[in-house]
């Protein structure tokens, strides 16, 4: 199975993407996490202004076999949601990296970036899982 | 994949949503070989039958089919299956891939006295279904059989392609369709010529979502060996027999005459989200039951789920409230089926 795993962005061994951009970051889950789902039915995300510590969980994702979580992957305070997938969950399985993003927050601790995997680094957990 | 009773299964081949909807608006052919397939011969199999299963032999005939349960004594369930009459003196059995062992067991710890001989052909045959709208215009030009002299819950046996098929009107999603036993050795050949009839192949996911809108009972969720079949609404399927004795017959009478403690009802959600099998069932804060069968309905578009609930609660349109992970979502008692074609 070939996955999309974009350069630019940071991983987490729980199956996020993050795109940093200044002092925000966009949210989402990888193609690998939307293609372990399967089809994509409802996503509970959080209130905008919401602070969240890195690690919390952020919303659910329910598929129609199975339902994930979003774990946030650096502390900070959500700055915007993804209003459309409240409709439109399916985008999350068509396009994981663009108009199926999540969330952005503003993150709160710089040094925390350091912790988020390279594409590589990511690469080789999914491998391993497989 | 995914290890079901074990066979190595596909959950979906693409996208459940997909296939289920293929086979609501066109055809789906789902490999169902993981279910057992028993022949039981002999002079005594109808009275045989008779006594282990709770729906009537007498309302069937040669060349057709009958769904029931067989029961213990208190009344919960061996296993529900499918008979098909081919001669009164031979019987072509379905039942479900997990409990193939057990009911080989049981039915011949019952089988006494009387002339019976239970072969288990599950592992040299293969079983496919063949399910959805178009089914009959796909399948007729690849059959020697005219598939409209075919009843609903009638079968017949022919050649696909000059390969000998054992072929039902039978299925588990709410549409027309067949179901097809042969010989392994034509699985695969079989198996292709379907899907190039156009049909989309279906996994167990879709095969699940199609007969939860369809609210058809699956072991281990709605019935099982501490669930009735009344519980469980098919009490349609509990028979009076008049003067034939059957296993559980006392119990199921009583409870069908009388009704139950608790009733599987129909469930949707007033808010968003999903529900799925063992949440909790709650009336003001109190615990009434659990769900049986939940999730997402393609042809809904909307959650829907079966729920094993206390009897007080049964009537349509009583709101509960149903746990969801760390919270209580609003639900709704509504009719059943979700969804059926036929």
């Amino acid at each position: 199975m070939d996955y999309e795993f974009p350069d630019n962005l940071k991983y987490t061994k729980t199956h996020e993407w993050v795109r940093i951009e200044d002092k925000t970051a966009t949210v989402g889950i990888t193609d690998y996490a939307q293609h372990q789902l399967g089809d994509i039915v409802y996503i509970e995300l959080p209130e905008k202004g919401a602070n969240l510590e890195r690690q919390k969980s952020a919303g659910e994702i329910e598929s129609v076999k199975a339902v994930g979580e979003l774990l946030i992957p650096l502390s900070g305070k959500i700055i915007e949601i993804n209003s459309t997938l409240v409709d439109n969950p399916e985008v999350v399985n068509s396009s994981p990296y663009g108009s199926g993003w999540m969330l952005k927050l503003e993150y709160k601790n710089e040094l925390e970036i350091n912790d988020l995997l390279s594409v590589e680094d990511y690469k080789r957990i999914v491998e391993e899982e497989n | 994949m995914v290890d079901f009773a074990g066979f190595s299964m596909p959950v979906q081949y693409d996208s459940i949503i997909k296939e289920h909807e293929a086979v609501r608006s066109k055809a789906g052919v789902f490999d169902v070989s993981h279910m057992g397939e028993f022949l039981l011969e002999g002079e005594g199999v109808i009275n045989f039958l008779q006594y282990v299963m709770i729906n009537d032999l007498n309302l069937l005939e040669p060349s057709k089919g009958q769904y029931s349960c067989m029961c213990y004594d208190n009344g919960t369930v061996v296993d529900d299956l499918v008979y098909y009459e081919e001669n009164p003196n031979r019987f072509r059995m379905i039942v479900n891939a997990s409990n193939v062992e057990k009911d080989f067991q049981w039915l011949n710890e019952h089988i006494g006295s009387r002339n019976v001989k239970i072969t288990n052909l599950s592992s040299v045959r293969s079983r496919l279904a063949f399910q959805g709208p178009k089914s009959d215009e796909y399948l007729q030009p690849l059959v020697d059989l005219d598939l409209n002299s075919i009843s609903r819950f009638y079968f017949a046996n022919g050649n696909l392609n000059k390969a000998p098929i054992f072929i039902a009107r039978t299925g588990y999603t709410g549409e027309r369709g067949f179901e097809l036993s042969f010989d392994n050795v034509y699985a695969e050949k079989i198996w292709s010529n379907l899907i190039q009839t156009g049909a989309s192949p279906a996994g167990l996911g879709a095969r699940d979502s199609l007969r939860l809108e369809a609210t058809y009972s699956l072991y281990g969720h709605e019935i099982n060996d501490s669930i009735t079949p009344v519980e469980a609404g098919l009490f349609w399927l509990v028979k009076p027999k008049e003067g034939i004795e059957y296993i559980g017959k006392k119990i199921l009478i009583e409870q069908k005459t009388h009704g139950t403690e608790r009733i599987i009802v129909g469930l949707n959600l007033l808010e968003r989200g999903i529900i799925r099998e063992n949440f909790k069932i709650f009336k003001e804060n109190v615990e009434i039951g659990h769900v049986t069968s939940g999730g997402y309905s393609p042809t809904l578009k909307k959650t829907i789920g079966l729920g094993l609930i206390k009897k007080e609660y049964k009537e349509i349109g009583t709101k509960l409230e149903i746990q969801v992970r760390n919270k209580n979502l609003k639900g709704i008692v509504v009719s059943t089926p979700f969804f059926r074609n036929v």
